[in-house]
């Protein structure tokens, strides 16, 4: 059943994945900006903080 | 029209029949158990006793993560080895005795598990027969000897199982010199590798300290030490269940999608870093402990993020696979190619949603990774949040869908309800999607995990939305979850009665666009890759342990078995007195 | 080794990504100085916790201006101390410790998380800028009645902050026409000066008076009323200072068995002057008045 769909075959040299470098810029993209907002928002947002022994401003 | 592999190797066929047999009947009880827990936890109905909750708790975890996954695991690791290499194992009797081992040994585990449901009791190798101790069995928190002897017995199943396959590869290499290891079998090879080394923390631990210890032989044991050689194993274990879901998404995933694999030299690199880089880093698990010097936890954290490439990479490859298929059905555009896929087929759906989800899960693993952002969210319900994306969706939306795809080839039976089949792997990516987002996001305000009643006498700052939103998100997804299990489990067993039918489905999977003929020998150099995987072990833990033990002693001081046997006692006691029962 | 270019770029975007996550985390370390629950606190074993001067005494110290030091407890299914009690504007470093399984110790809400490990003491660094009350809770199981175990965090506004203490010394019962002398001990547990108001009811009659504390000691304050002015009978008085209030009752009749006064000192007990309610008419029996 899983090979019935296939309509032509591409080999290695033709084939150009263009479309899963296009998924993984986007999952790169998602990746940061997740990051970045759990870690400066949801992380640093929410103190009080573990911090070493700094004077006190 | 087919080939079939219960056709060609129906004794091997049968092995894996009872292995997934196995499997199929802790998934059952593991998931009944979670729908309990899902309706506990948020206080919309509970017919049990809170303390009985963590019985269930243990029973879900080690039934779902120990029987489900690796049964599962054992099961598509011998058709693997078998199918790719085309060889037979030589002993019949070792293929049978490692399944025998690991069936007593969760038996015994189980027994012992199930007994704390029991009002009292009964004494069992002189303790009540109860092991409340979750998944995980910190000491001084004591189960019953039982508990801590199963899983030596099943450990011991498991490490039969990798000589059974080494056994067989070492025969099929004599006979094929110079060959290629074929890729499942190179996976299943490395894969076993890395259970062993990584099983040795655990097995150290059960052996030298634990069991020794539930039998009074040893008085103490010390709770840092046994907890740092759990995670020594802990975090190796994750990636044992996440590998078989590789295996398929593969080997698997890119013929169902109408195409071939794009790289089996890059499949090579990945199982090999898996092999090098999944158990240096398991005190990532700790960051939180005292007792462990912050450099070391610095270390484990480089080295875990590290362990992302291996996944990064598997993303591209597998994707670029489906890709591959997509476009030979004739798919086009930029994005487009993605309707080309085989939608329709629940085993494709299944396995590319598993995917999906695991590559946000991968996100939040990253979060879990980043040693000081782990003050958020350690032993939040975000952690279960994460294991459910991963190992309960990655992998066991995954196994679903292979078995839609392997039960077939080992019963020789067709698939009954296909339709069925792609609703319940739907029905499992919602269910799944509803109750981890809650609990991401539930745990990123502090309600902790591993409670029967998270609700206190302060109040969350829930942020948007409420708390009865998001239990009610965790009910409704728990609820999704058990429907899915049973739709899966009444497919498999209608497939298995479907005797008078012609499976549609064709085993045969189709070379690597890029094959192992691109990539240098030196990938198959097993013994190479275990020797530098046993340096970056040592050094990654010689010193961590050896501080824990130069700290704390290698039996600790004075610190008393806490055995969670009598509920009641314990219970009236430790809230009245507010001390423990020794 | 033939690798797509396609893949060649992700696997460089993937080393930019693994390097950008590790630089963030180092960036929080060395830049923002989030420090890492470590091996700096030496151990302490359970059965030593009684004698060990951290621990065998749960509590919140003073140790330098807005420096704060607590030593927490966690057992099944309790925190020690409880509630913790810390002034706004400080820096407070927690010891925990357990005294029989693996605990958590998390104030949700926040990022203070932490094991409490037997055998072993975690310590962490936290700058309080707002008042605030948070839940503590247990995050790892420790046995049947984990979910229950819960304590709870106070941080009051810097002026409300005091670790004052009362002691009360009065005499239960006095004969008519003699003076009655009431001393209240305060003490001051703070390092610093510590500046308060004394507030003495005694029947109908109420004083007030300022007091100044020096830093971890105490002083005495003496009232001094005639009995004559309340006349015969009970007496209820009352005596505050910050969040401290202690209270008992006087007899005044015409009997001459006086409690002596001993004047109070920092350590004595603290005594309870409140009668015994089983027998409230001992005063009140014997001569009547002429």
């Amino acid at each position: 059943m899983s090979r019935s769909g296939v309509a032509r075959t591409i080999d290695h040299d033709e084939f150009d994945p263009i479309g899963t470098l296009a998924l993984v810029v986007l999952y790169f993209v998602v990746l940061t900006v997740m990051w970045l907002f759990t870690y400066f928002v949801e992380f640093l947002g929410h103190g009080p903080t573990v911090v070493g022994l700094l004077p006190l401003g | 029209m087919t080939r079939l592999f219960v056709d060609e190797y129906p004794g091997q066929a049968r092995l894996v029949r009872a292995a997934f047999l196995n499997s199929f009947v802790a998934l059952a009880i593991g998931a009944t158990f979670g729908l309990i827990q899902a309706f506990h936890r948020t206080d919309i109905y509970r017919f049990l006793p809170s303390p009985d909750y963590y019985t269930v708790l243990t029973g879900h975890g080690v039934f779902l993560v120990i029987s489900f996954v690796i049964f599962f695991l054992v099961g598509l690791f011998h058709w693997a080895i078998t199918d790719s290499l085309g060889q037979r194992p030589s002993r019949a009797w070792l293929s049978w005795g490692w399944y025998g081992l690991m069936s007593l040994g969760t038996l015994i585990i189980a027994a012992s598990i199930l007994g704390g449901f029991m009002e009292e009791p009964p004494e069992v190798l002189g303790a009540p027969l109860s092991a409340d101790v979750l998944f995980t069995f910190y000491a001084p928190l004591q189960a019953n000897p039982l508990f801590y002897l199963g899983l030596i017995v099943f450990f011991a199943g498991t490490w039969l199982a990798g000589a059974d396959w080494f056994r067989t590869w070492l025969t099929w290499k004599g006979e094929h010199p110079g060959k290629r290891i074929p890729l499942p079998a190179f996976m299943v090879l490395t894969t076993m590798i890395m259970w062993y080394l990584g099983s040795i923390g655990v097995i150290v631990s059960l052996v030298a300290f634990l069991v020794p210890w539930s039998f009074e032989v040893i008085p103490g044991v010390n709770p840092l030490l046994t907890r740092t050689l759990f995670w020594f194993f802990g975090h190796m274990v994750v990636y044992f269940w996440v590998l078989p879901a590789y295996l398929l998404w593969y080997n698997v995933l890119p013929t169902l999608s109408g195409g071939r694999l794009f790289s089996d030299p890059l499949a090579r690199v990945v199982f090999i870093l898996f092999v090098l880089l999944s158990t240096p880093v398991g005190i990532h698990h700790q960051y939180m402990d005292p007792g462990i010097a912050e450099g070391f936890k610095f270390v484990a954290m480089t080295n875990t993020m590290f362990l992302l490439l291996p996944s990064l990479l598997t993303a591209f490859t597998v994707v670029a696979s489906m890709e591959h298929g997509a476009r030979q059905r004739g798919g086009a555009g930029t994005f487009g190619w993605i309707r080309a896929l085989p939608w329709k087929d629940p085993a494709f759906t299944g396995m590319a949603l598993a995917g999906a989800v695991f590559a946000f899960g991968g996100f939040t693993g990253i979060v879990n990774a980043g040693m000081n952002i782990n003050y958020l969210v350690h032993n939040t319900l975000w952690i279960p949040g994460h294991i459910h994306t991963q190992v309960g969706t990655a992998t066991a939306l995954s196994l679903m869908a292979g078995s839609y795809w392997l039960v077939p080839q080992l019963t020789g039976n067709r698939l009954v309800g296909r339709r069925i089949a792609l609703f319940q792997v739907v029905t499992w990516f919602l269910g799944i999607v509803f109750m981890t987002n809650a609990m991401y996001r539930s745990g990123l305000f502090g309600v902790p995990r591993r409670t029967a009643e998270p609700q206190y006498s302060f109040e969350y700052d829930v942020g948007i939305g409420s708390m009865g939103e998001l239990n009610a998100q965790i009910a409704l997804g728990g609820t999704l979850l058990f429907v899915a299990t049973v739709l899966f489990l009444g497919v498999m067993l209608l497939t298995v009665l479907n005797r008078d039918s012609e499976p549609l489905v064709d085993g045969t999977i189709p070379p690597a666009l890029s094959g192992p003929e691109d990539s240098p020998r030196i990938l198959d150099n097993l013994k190479l890759w275990a020797a530098i995987a046993i340096v970056l072990l040592v050094l990654a833990y010689a010193l961590p342990l050896a501080s824990v033990i130069q700290g704390g002693g290698l039996h600790g001081q004075d610190i008393r078995p806490y055995p969670v046997v009598l509920v009641d006692a314990v219970q009236h006691a430790g809230t009245i007195l507010g001390v423990p029962i020794h | 080794m033939r690798i797509h270019t396609y893949e060649k770029l992700w696997l460089a975007g993937s080393f930019v990504l693994i390097v950008g996550f590790i630089v963030t985390v180092t960036y929080g370390s060395v830049g923002l100085g989030i420090d890492m629950i470590g091996e700096e606190a030496d151990g302490v074993s359970p059965d030593e916790i009684s004698s060990d001067e951290r621990f065998s005494e749960p509590r919140v110290e003073q140790v330098g201006e807005n420096e704060y030091e607590v030593y927490v407890v966690a057992m099944t299914f309790i925190f020690q101390p409880d509630p913790i009690e810390v002034p706004a504007n400080s820096e407070v470093t927690f010891y925990v410790t357990s005294r029989d399984v693996i605990h958590g110790f998390e104030v949700p809400g926040t990022n203070i998380n932490s094991m409490a490990i037997p055998g072993q003491v975690a310590e962490l660094t936290v700058e309080f800028d707002e008042p605030g009350t948070y839940g503590v809770i247990c995050n790892e199981y420790c046995g049947p009645q984990h979910h229950t175990m819960e304590g709870s965090l106070v941080v009051t506004p810097e002026w409300e902050f005091s670790q004052t203490e009362l002691e009360v010394d009065a005499p239960e019962s006095v004969a008519q026409g003699d003076e009655i002398d009431l001393t209240a001990t305060v003490s001051n547990g703070l390092l610093e000066t510590h500046e308060s108001t004394v507030n003495v009811t005694i029947g109908s009659q109420t004083t007030e008076q300022s007091i100044t504390v020096d830093g971890e000691s105490s002083e005495n304050v003496s009232v001094t009323v005639d009995s004559d002015e309340l006349g015969p009978g009970e007496h209820d008085w009352t005596v505050s200072v910050d969040d401290q209030e202690e209270s008992g009752t006087i007899t005044v009749g015409n009997e001459t068995d006086t409690t002596e006064s001993v004047p109070a000192s920092v350590g004595t007990e603290t005594v309870s002057v409140t009668m015994n309610p089983a027998d409230p008419t001992r005063a009140s029996r014997g001569v009547g008045y002429p």
